[in-house]
């Protein structure tokens, strides 16, 4: 699970500031793993045993499969174009856990097969609706360009 | 829930338990926070051995088997991943990746006793 991103950063100190694969963004990065595991074995193993009961529902377990993993991998790897593909997979996680989450609530005829984002994620301990704002605040700490007030003085 | 269940319970929370303190503490991860993941990783091979035993013994599965050995080889491969991930980098936060081994273990030792009764 962790051995998929490699880390180039570390060696590179004078590119050190445009990653987000440091301090908590290393924790970030270990959970958004543990969910691509998880959701990627998942949509795998629905898909496998019992696809034609809820196509749908099981489409949309392999598409957040897919999301967790972009997530993991760009989050880990440098440079601003990956900041965008985080922040994108990021989004469309926040929308896809609100939008698949209200629903699963208001109509559970239409979503009889649990994904990981049906009722908000309370299957994962609602950790699904969390994640995403957890990483939308440390990619907005940790944008490109942004001014750092611990490295302004050290250049 | 049999007795593999409660050892991964109790380890595990020990585990999360510990890792947590250190991490609040702004300790890097060290002896203590790491050998509490390897022993996780410990039970969980007991897990493994005792299950092979009770299968060969002529013990079945309930559930999905391969859904059995999935989950154990995955958790298997949680308390290695997020040490070598947590050493990459030796912060304080490394502590906390270390700290979710125990928890998940926990659940997934929990879904692995529902297919196996």
């Amino acid at each position: 699970m962790k051995e998929a991103p490699k880390v180039s950063t570390q060696t590179k100190p004078a590119k050190s500031r445009d990653t987000r694969n440091t301090g908590p963004g290393r924790l970030l990065i270990a959970v958004y793993a543990v969910f691509a595991i998880s959701a990627t074995a998942r949509a795998g193993y629905q898909i496998a045993t019992k696809f034609a009961e809820a196509p749908l529902a099981h489409l949309l377990s392999a598409f957040a499969a897919v999301v967790y993993l972009v997530a993991t991998v760009s989050l880990a790897k440098p440079g601003r174009t990956w900041f965008k593909v985080s922040l994108a997979a990021v989004l469309v996680e926040l929308v896809g856990v609100i939008v698949v989450g209200a629903f699963s609530l208001f109509d559970p005829v239409a979503f009889p097969h649990d994904t990981v984002w049906s009722l908000f994620g309370r299957g994962y301990g609602f950790v699904p609706l969390v994640l995403p704002v957890l990483g939308l605040l440390w990619l907005n700490k940790r944008r490109p360009g942004k001014a750092d007030p611990a490295s302004a003085n050290a250049q | 829930m049999d007795g593999y269940f409660y050892a991964v319970l109790a380890v595990g929370l020990i585990s999360t338990v510990t890792c947590i303190v250190a991490g609040l503490m702004k300790k890097a991860p060290n002896d203590v926070t790491i050998l509490s993941v390897a022993a996780v990783e410990l039970v969980l091979l007991v897990y493994l051995v005792g299950s092979i035993i009770r299968v060969i013994a002529g013990e079945r599965i309930a559930g999905e088997a391969w859904e059995f050995w999935g989950y154990l080889a995955t958790a298997l491969m949680l308390p290695l991943g997020a040490v070598y991930w947590s050493i990459l980098e030796r912060t304080r936060w490394s502590n906390f990746v270390l700290a979710a081994v125990g928890v998940t273990a926990l659940v997934m030792a929990a879904r692995m006793n529902q297919i196996w009764y």
